[in-house]
């Protein structure tokens, strides 16, 4: 089941990339560096998904004790913290030609970086607490927590005056967007998301083949 | 606005060495793991003082 989510995954990647460079258009204020936006925008919504999934399995885990709900959060958290990366550092590179600067601290950007900072503290006090089970406990409590930031990036450019661009299909009303360009942005996120869906269930499986070793 | 095609490609190129280095670690996790496994299936099965795969002739029941 995993190898065949693997082999999908590339296969929708090849058709992400086809539809990203070879049928959507150059974009007419912003040229081809435009075609980042392909890669940059599923990567945050993956990262989202990512985050949700890990959030109710530490909600669970709290509630029930179950270890595969355990394994199933810290596998969400850390390929969502993947995804956030790839976010972060291509926004990064899609700024420096755009903006004229690699970064700079506006509030969607900041409370990005808060989110992300707080997700790799996730993954080091996976690693600090000796005790399994007393990490797991205060990992679901710090995944819960800083998955609840997730609502104040996302509404971040409403809130405050910020340099990013407000949401061009997460928002209330039809899109703006051409139907081709929507087209390749969907694709790239359904490729995506399975090689996200891939990850974790990969992952999800180290890790409690790791739970068998050490019992 | 010039298409700046160079920043096109380091994102992209990034986002393969990131996405490629995590599934690579994975990866590595299994091996690992597979050989731990491999090696805790041979230690409950010790090997004899001759290393020979035959059990030792004291060892071996009398011929009926």
């Amino acid at each position: 089941m995993v190898t065949v989510l693997g082999w999908l995954a590339a296969v929708a990647i090849v058709v992400g990339l086809a539809m990203g460079f070879g049928m959507a258009p150059r974009e007419v204020t912003q040229g081809n560096v435009q075609r980042i936006m392909y890669l940059h925008v599923p990567a945050v919504w993956v990262a989202y998904l990512a985050f949700t999934v890990g959030f109710v399995a530490s909600v669970v885990y709290l509630a029930r004790r179950r270890e595969a709900a355990d394994r199933l959060a810290h596998a969400a958290c850390e390929v969502g913290t993947v995804f956030l990366g790839v976010n972060i550092a291509t926004g990064a590179i899609w700024g420096k030609p755009t903006w004229g600067t690699w970064w700079t601290w506006d509030a969607r950007l900041t409370s990005v970086a808060v989110v992300f900072v707080m997700f790799l503290a996730y993954l080091l006090l996976r690693q600090a607490v000796e005790d399994r089970e007393r990490g797991a406990r205060y990992a679901a409590v710090l995944g819960i927590v800083a998955a609840l930031n997730i609502p104040l990036v996302h509404f971040s450019v409403y809130w405050w005056r910020t340099l990013h661009q407000p949401p061009s299909l997460l928002k209330p009303g039809a899109s703006t967007m051409p139907p081709i360009i929507l087209a390749a942005l969907l694709v790239n996120f359904g490729a995506l998301a399975i090689l996200g869906a891939y990850f974790i269930a990969r992952r999800a499986r180290v890790l409690a083949g790791e739970a068998e070793a050490m019992a | 606005m010039p298409d700046n095609w160079g920043f096109v490609a380091a994102a992209y190129g990034l986002a393969a060495v990131v996405f490629g280095g995590y599934w690579r670690w994975l990866r590595g996790r299994e091996r690992e793991l597979a050989a731990l496994r491999a090696g805790r299936t041979i230690r409950s099965h010790p090997p004899s003082r001759t290393a020979h795969p035959r059990p030792e002739p004291g060892s071996r029941a009398p011929l009926q």
